[in-house]
């Protein structure tokens, strides 16, 4: 971050003391201003009484569900969520995702990957405050107000269908969107079931977008769950493959 | 096999003595044709074709009908002076010594060989039905259960109504169930051990039913006493069957005897409470575990990078050093927590259609870390079908043995990652360099708590890695299977599941664009 503009406020809630401790360090140490919640009542009593700019919510509270705390803040704010899930439970992210929150990120995680989950919502806020319409992942470029992307340079040709796919989640970049949600925006409620539509035009929306559709770098799967658009197109997005 | 006693040979054998009536006439008229059409006049032997059929089909009896029959269609249609049962040429009258000598002999050895089929069969019959039976035994819990057991396999074997009192199975509560008051009394004496007991005793009934009783095991009083309901049957017969009760009972005991059944019972009651509580302490324990764990490890990414540390390279070491440690700890405990998720509830595949490139992508990228010092050689056709599947699964099986190729191979070494649509299956590979398996590993792979005892000193884990990834994939109706040259090697692990191409649900056209 830097340190020229406002400090953002990040909100931790979750009832390990341990847990919130690191989290304080790693924050104020990226020049974060940080407040602590234990309890689900605690957090959303912080979130009205100051202006946060995120929330990191774990999912394991003792008063009340995770899935009911990111309702209650978003049924007044559009700050964004985080929730802090564990593994071999996809449903339940489904559940909090499409419950409004951001984006998730399974304990245990590392520093450096909790702060980027957290800058790209940063990011996304700021762009969707600005009116910023161009998405860059890489060497692709969406630009929303044109409806036009652009790879290397080359401008693509893309179907209706696959531009409205890529919108969405250019939309999201960086976070992950649901299948339900990219089923709903894309092809409409009666088929947010019907999940191969979306894995064969992936298939083919890949082919277009990523400079190496055999190793997918920018339209990153996220099994189980959704898919997320990559927020840069580097190596750290798969591994380099020989022939 | 209940008919009517009166008569029973040549009653059951009517409906074969018919068929082979038919055949002769047939035989008969296509010899009429087939002389009239090629002028020959010898073609009596095609008579031995209803002989032999009516011998392999319905016996003795109805072949020997067919051999006469044959001989009279012969000499009446075939053999001057024509439509006369007199034969003129002494040379035809031999012939038809011959065929009449040959028919017999061949009716005799044809019935020999159904009757052999026939004991082949029942014996086959015998065996699956004992088979069935051991292994209703092997899930029995209690001693009713074993003696459900008994009797249903009796039944079934006799095909007749078969009660069994136990010790404790009180003969008067059984005594609705229609079973004469007489055959009761010899059931409460033969269980008291009053009476003497070898092949069992006949008792009828007043309603003239016969009815076997004897002990299930003439040693071993502990499964109890047998009715068996004979019907009513001739003398001749009940014996018959008397002596089948005997072959039945004497497989019976001997696999009751085998599997020492009751000592086995209370054994088997015992493991699986023990059981039952250790994966609840490994569940309960693992989950504990897991918050602490979380907060080391982050604590330890938040020290790493910290200023403070900037300069301090052996200090970031240790700090690494505690990082990848609880790393390696959380591994073991994610692991202990998908074994006692497997065993105590076991593993429910959420199904959904996927793309299998998806799973192989996504295993890599879960993958980074481990694979930065392995060449990695990705093979993936455009057109892998679409496959019914619980994605994540698959994925965490994938990830298993991606970790084992590593493990057993040396940095630098190449593993290749290969997807395959085969015969209505998909194979994901990871072949890698390595240890290699020798038979006897083979075997062992994907057994719980086994590890490599060749590099028991050179690496570390549960041994539970490859028995997770063959149950999550058994989950999805699949299976993983290890091929290797032998040791040194390398191995290659294939995750085999069932893509039903045809099943896939039609994609809507891309019309409206």
């Amino acid at each position: 971050m830097q340190m020229s503009e406002p400090s953002p406020v990040v909100l931790v809630v979750d009832d390990e003391i341990q847990i919130r401790r690191f989290l304080r360090t790693g924050f104020e140490l990226n020049g974060f201003v940080v407040h602590e919640a234990a309890t689900g009542a605690e957090a959303i009593r912080a979130a009205t009484l100051r202006p946060i700019d995120v929330a990191i919510v774990d999912l394991g509270l003792p008063d009340m569900d995770g899935s009911e705390v990111v309702e209650r803040i978003r049924s007044w704010s559009n700050v964004p969520i985080i929730v802090l899930s564990v593994r071999s439970s996809e449903a339940q992210k489904v559940q909090l995702l499409e419950a409004g929150a951001d984006d998730y990120i399974v304990k245990p995680f590392g520093m450096a990957e909790l702060l980027a989950r957290v800058r790209v919502s940063l990011r996304r806020q700021s762009r969707a405050a600005s009116g910023e319409p161009t998405v860059v992942v890489g060497p692709l470029i969406i630009d929303l107000a044109a409806r036009a992307v652009m790879l290397n340079g080359q401008r693509l040709t893309l179907t209706p269908k696959e531009y409205r796919l890529l919108q969405v989640l250019a939309q999201h970049a960086g976070n992950v969107v649901t299948h339900q949600h990219l089923l709903k925006e894309v092809w409409g409620s009666i088929h947010v079931h019907d999940t191969h539509y979306l894995r064969i035009f992936v298939r083919k929306l890949r082919q277009k977008i990523e400079p190496t559709p055999d190793m997918p770098r920018i339209l990153l799967t996220e099994l189980g769950v959704g898919y997320r658009l990559a927020q840069s197109a580097d190596a750290d997005n798969g591994v380099p493959v020989s022939p | 096999m209940q008919k009517s006693p009166i008569l029973p040979g040549l009653r059951g054998q009517l409906p074969g003595i018919v068929y082979t009536l038919g055949l002769v006439g047939l035989v008969t008229v296509a010899l009429y044709w087939i002389l009239a059409v090629t002028g020959l006049t010898h073609g009596s032997a095609l008579y031995l074709i209803p002989v032999l059929i009516a011998a392999v089909r319905w016996g003795m009896i109805p072949s020997i009908v067919a051999a006469f029959c044959g001989i009279v269609a012969s000499a009446f249609f075939f053999f001057e002076p024509r439509f006369s049962l007199q034969i003129k040429d002494p040379h035809e009258v031999l012939n038809l010594i011959l065929f009449t000598f040959t028919a017999i002999v061949v009716s005799q050895l044809a019935t020999r060989l159904k009757h052999e089929l026939e004991v082949a069969r029942q014996r086959e019959v015998d065996l699956s039905d004992l088979y069935a039976f051991s292994r209703r035994l092997a899930v029995a819990f209690d001693v009713s259960d074993i003696h459900a057991a008994i009797e249903d396999h009796l039944a079934a074997v006799m095909q007749r109504k078969v009660y069994l009192f136990g010790a404790q199975r009180d003969g008067a509560h059984r005594a609705g169930a229609g079973i004469p008051q007489q055959v009761i009394s010899v059931v409460e004496a033969l269980t008291a051990g009053s009476t003497e007991n070898s092949g069992g005793h006949v008792v009828t009934s007043d309603s003239g039913e016969a009815w076997l009783v004897r002990a299930v095991s003439p040693k071993n009083r502990e499964f109890g006493v047998i009715a068996i309901n004979l019907g009513r049957t001739s003398t001749e017969n009940r014996e018959l069957l008397r002596s089948r009760v005997d072959a039945v009972l004497a497989d019976a005991t001997a696999t009751l005897e085998r599997l020492g059944v009751s000592r086995a019972i209370s054994e088997a009651r015992m493991r699986s409470q023990t059981e039952q509580l250790r994966e609840a302490l490994i569940g309960s324990v693992s989950h504990e575990l897991r918050t602490p764990l979380a907060s080391i490890l982050g604590a330890a990414t938040v020290l790493s990078s910290a200023p403070a540390l900037a300069h301090e390279s052996k200090l970031r070491a240790l700090v690494q050093g505690v990082h990848d440690e609880a790393e390696r700890l959380n591994g073991d405990i994610q692991n202990l927590l998908d074994a006692s998720r497997i065993s105590s509830d076991g593993v429910k595949p959420h199904l959904e259609w996927a793309d299998p490139a998806d799973i192989l992508h996504s295993t890599l990228r879960s993958c980074q870390r481990r694979l930065a010092d392995r060449v990695i050689a990705l093979e993936l056709p455009q057109d892998l079908p679409m496959v019914r599947i619980d994605a994540v699964l698959v994925q965490q099986a994938l990830v298993q043995i991606i970790d084992n190729a590593v493990k057993y191979s040396q940095a630098g070494s190449r593993i290749a990652i290969t997807g395959e649509s085969r015969d209505g299956m998909l194979l994901l590979s990871v072949r890698d360099a390595g240890a290699g398996l020798s038979e006897a590993e083979k075997a062992t792979i994907f057994n719980r708590f086994v590890r490599g005892e060749r590099h028991a000193l050179t690496t570390s884990g549960s041994g539970l890695g490859l028995w997770i990834a063959s149950a999550f994939v058994t989950a999805n109706g699949g299976q993983v299977n290890a091929i290797s040259e032998g040791p040194g090697l390398g191995t290659t692990l294939t995750i085999e599941l069932p893509a039903v191409q045809t099943a896939v649900p039609q994609l809507e056209t891309d019309a409206d664009e």
